[in-house]
């Protein structure tokens, strides 16, 4: 999981050009600027390249719903890392 | 945040930002031009970190409050090879910079998308950026595009804009057939559809006045019919294929297609059409691919505006045959048929003929022995260029960049119409370090891969093609030639009465109107005011009583220089003002403005006017005829604070200018 979230961290880092950026589960859109629905967008594809996995058109909600945190975001890819294996 | 970033810049107040951090590793310019040259040359597994890299140098160029380093930078590592989250992030850099650093040509372009295009508009500003185009840009509400045209009073009209982009996909078709139409009522609703979009053309033209950029339409990725698909007259495909012939072949000059089905198509329809992200952001394709559609849409605008490379410039060994002319001999090299890589760069030669054929100048820089080198091209027999193709052939051992600034000279055009293709890593990164105006792609080591390349990044693309386009380089190796008697003859003059130059001159017809827009859009140097103008616009112009319209085509003992200048003029009380005035480079000093300011007093006297007035507006580019009205012998009226000037020139009393053009 740690790995996961280390290289999501980087991923996040290239999408919202801040290199400072540290990732923790408890995080939601909220807490990180300019994380709207466009910016979301963004971040998927930039994900999917970047880790090899894709989202499912449901999943790709889910993420974007208020609640959602990262530590959802770390346990979706992680488990579409393991499955794939 | 953003925003106050670029109050700071655009004011020089940068008292927060200046303080560059200590610990940054990159706090010099050098470490910049290094950075960008890093990512430049890197391949796909040394992208990412070479672009974290120049992130970081970025981020100190902004914090210091260097915009024009910053500008330069970002200019030089856009491509569309590169991907979408690099592009978003150079994105927000470009963001920050203060308008007079984003481009010297303007542009205001409307978006009026059938899908959304937020993603895409922020691609298309910065691919317009990296042109040279400084752009403002309305983008309408997705899916209103017709209200916006409709509507007189919407937010497009006020926007006042000079090109409209129609970004629209299969989805917004008006009159998808059902599959039990027959042929007949097929062929009627494609009538009615090619017939609505024509309207929202034409409205939007007579209204607005601007050039239309309209999408064709891509197919969507799956057929119902299967591989029947094609051949019944109601599938989608089908009707997709038919509206395209349509509007390629029946769309008016003010309409410019962009082929994305093309784009599509190049990139896999499945892969392209990830209706994920049209289902979740109404996003036409994949947004990855928004890069090159971007790429693409600002490809087509920039050869609008004349800002289109034209000069193929090439190396030899290794890359327009296999081996090294001088270790190998004329025997040794690998071109042509029976050997797979001989076969690969013979691909790549016929492409570079085919461009030839339709007017990219083409020049040879190479580091050779010049009789070595020009031998492949005449003795061997499986080369398919030949010397008559070579508008400039450089093979010398001084260093590429002063070759190519030479060719440059030679022919006559900027250096930022270059584009140089070498297979020498080396020889490339000193030649975009060196001269960063000349385009310098990265190729990989297997020629077989060169055309590809060159087709993605869309250098030469084409707005519209006239038969002049054919000739260019007859046009540009006759020059050659020319020269060369200049060097030989007496005096100037001496050389002019040996030209034996024609000329035909008279007003823009609908003939000529074509070939004069295109020299209205793309003459930088002899060029008094620069202004651009659309076909429908310079159209207005041949009918309006107050307008005169010139043009001449020159001919001359080495052949045909075609129409090679446009001259507008307003009437207004008792003058003739000169409007614009440009004229090919081809053609300098030949004496053909003297012949056309004779043509032009006999009118103003025809219509009893009674002076001429001309304006001088200055660019990087047109310094070469600054004094163009004292030489006429205009007197200088008025000097602004911008080196704008204005001349006038009584006609009761004007002598006509000797030269050595006849008319015809």
């Amino acid at each position: 999981m740690n790995i996961v979230r280390g290289q999501l961290q980087d991923v996040f880092r290239d999408v919202f050009s801040d290199p400072a950026l540290v990732l923790n589960d408890g995080m939601t859109a909220e807490d990180i600027e300019g994380w709207d629905s466009i910016t979301h967008i963004n971040l998927i594809i930039a994900i999917e390249k970047r880790m090899g996995v894709k989202f499912a058109t449901a999943e790709i909600s889910r993420l974007k719903e208020d609640s959602s945190s990262v530590g959802d975001l770390v346990e979706l890819v992680a488990g579409k890392l393991k499955s794939s294996k | 945040m953003v925003n106050s970033n670029v109050g700071a810049l655009a004011t020089g107040n940068t008292s927060n930002l200046q303080e560059t951090s200590v610990n940054s590793s990159c706090q010099r310019t050098s470490d910049l031009s290094a950075a960008v040259e890093r990512c430049n040359a890197s391949n796909d597994s040394e992208r990412r970190t070479a672009f974290r890299a120049l992130v970081e140098c970025l981020n100190t160029e902004k914090k210091a409050g260097r915009v024009e380093e910053l500008s330069t930078a970002l200019r030089s590592v856009l491509t569309p090879m590169l991907d979408y989250t690099l592009v978003q992030a150079l994105h927000r850099f470009y963001k920050l910079l203060p308008a007079e650093f984003k481009g010297r040509q303007k542009l205001k372009l409307a978006i009026l998308g059938g899908f959304n295009t937020h993603q895409l508009r922020d691609l298309i500003e910065i691919f317009l950026f990296a042109n040279g185009i400084q752009v403002e840009i309305y983008e309408a509400n997705y899916g209103v595009f017709r209200q916006e045209i409709l509507d007189p009073c919407s937010e497009l009209y006020r926007f006042a804009p000079t090109k409209i982009f129609l970004a629209t996909h299969w989805r917004n078709l008006g009159h998808l057939p059902s599959l039990s139409d027959g042929p007949e009522q097929v062929s009627e609703l494609l009538e009615r559809e090619f017939r609505e979009w024509e309207m929202l053309w034409q409205t939007a033209h007579d209204r607005s006045g601007s050039q239309i950029l309209q999408n064709n339409f891509d197919a969507p990725c799956w057929r119902s019919l299967g591989n029947h698909e094609a051949r019944h007259p109601a599938t989608i495909t089908r009707y997709t294929a038919e509206i395209n012939k349509l509007l390629s072949a029946r769309a008016p000059s003010y309409v410019t297609i962009h082929d994305i089905d093309s784009l599509a198509a190049d990139i896999g329809r499945q892969a392209w059409g990830d209706e994920r992200f049209y289902v979740h952001a109404k996003i036409p394709c994949s947004p990855e691919y928004l890069v090159r559609y971007a790429h693409n849409v600002s490809s087509v605008i920039a050869a609008e505006l004349g800002l289109s490379r034209k000069c193929l410039v090439l190396d030899l060994d290794n890359t327009l045959w296999g081996g090294v002319i001088g270790d190998d001999g004329i025997g040794g090299i690998r071109i042509g048929q029976g050997d797979a890589e001989g076969e690969a760069y013979l691909s790549f030669q016929r492409y570079v003929k085919a461009l030839k054929t339709r007017g990219v100048i083409l020049a040879i820089c190479s580091k050779n022995n010049e009789q070595s080198a020009r031998e492949v091209f005449e003795k061997h027999p499986d080369m398919l260029l030949r010397m008559e193709d070579i508008s400039c052939f450089v093979a010398n051992w001084t260093d590429k960049a002063t070759n190519l600034r030479s060719i440059a000279k030679q022919l006559n055009i900027g250096l930022d119409t270059l584009v140089f293709v070498d297979d020498n890593p080396a020889e490339r990164s000193i030649v975009r370090q060196l001269v960063p105006e000349v385009a310098v792609p990265e190729i990989s080591k297997d020629p077989i891969e060169f055309i590809e390349t060159l087709e993605k990044h869309q250098y030469f693309q084409v707005a519209t093609l006239g038969t002049e386009d054919f000739q260019r380089t007859d046009y540009y190796r006759a020059n050659a030639q020319r020269s060369e008697s200049q060097g030989s003859a007496g005096g100037i003059d001496e050389f002019l009465r040996t030209l034996d130059m024609t000329a035909a001159i008279g007003p823009i017809s609908l003939a000529t109107l074509e070939r004069s827009t295109q020299l209205i859009n793309k003459s930088n140097q002899f060029n008094l005011t620069t202004r651009r103008r659309s076909v429908s616009e310079v159209m207005e112009l041949i009918d309006a009583p107050d307008w005169v319209t010139v043009t001449a085509s020159l001919t001359d003992r080495f052949g045909e220089n075609g129409l090679v200048t446009v001259l507008l003029a307003h009437v207004r009380q008792d003058r003739l003002e000169i409007d614009t005035w440009l004229m090919s480079c081809r053609v300098l000093k030949r004496g053909l403005e003297r012949l056309m300011l004779n043509y032009l007093c006999d009118l103003a006297q025809t219509r009893g006017l009674d002076h001429i007035q001309g304006e001088y507006i200055p660019t990087s580019k047109n310094e070469l005829v600054r004094n163009h009205y004292a030489e006429l012998g205009f007197r200088k009226t008025k000097t602004e604070a911008n080196g704008h000037t204005t001349w006038d020139l009584p006609v009761s009393n004007y002598k006509a200018l000797s030269n050595f053009i006849k008319r015809i």
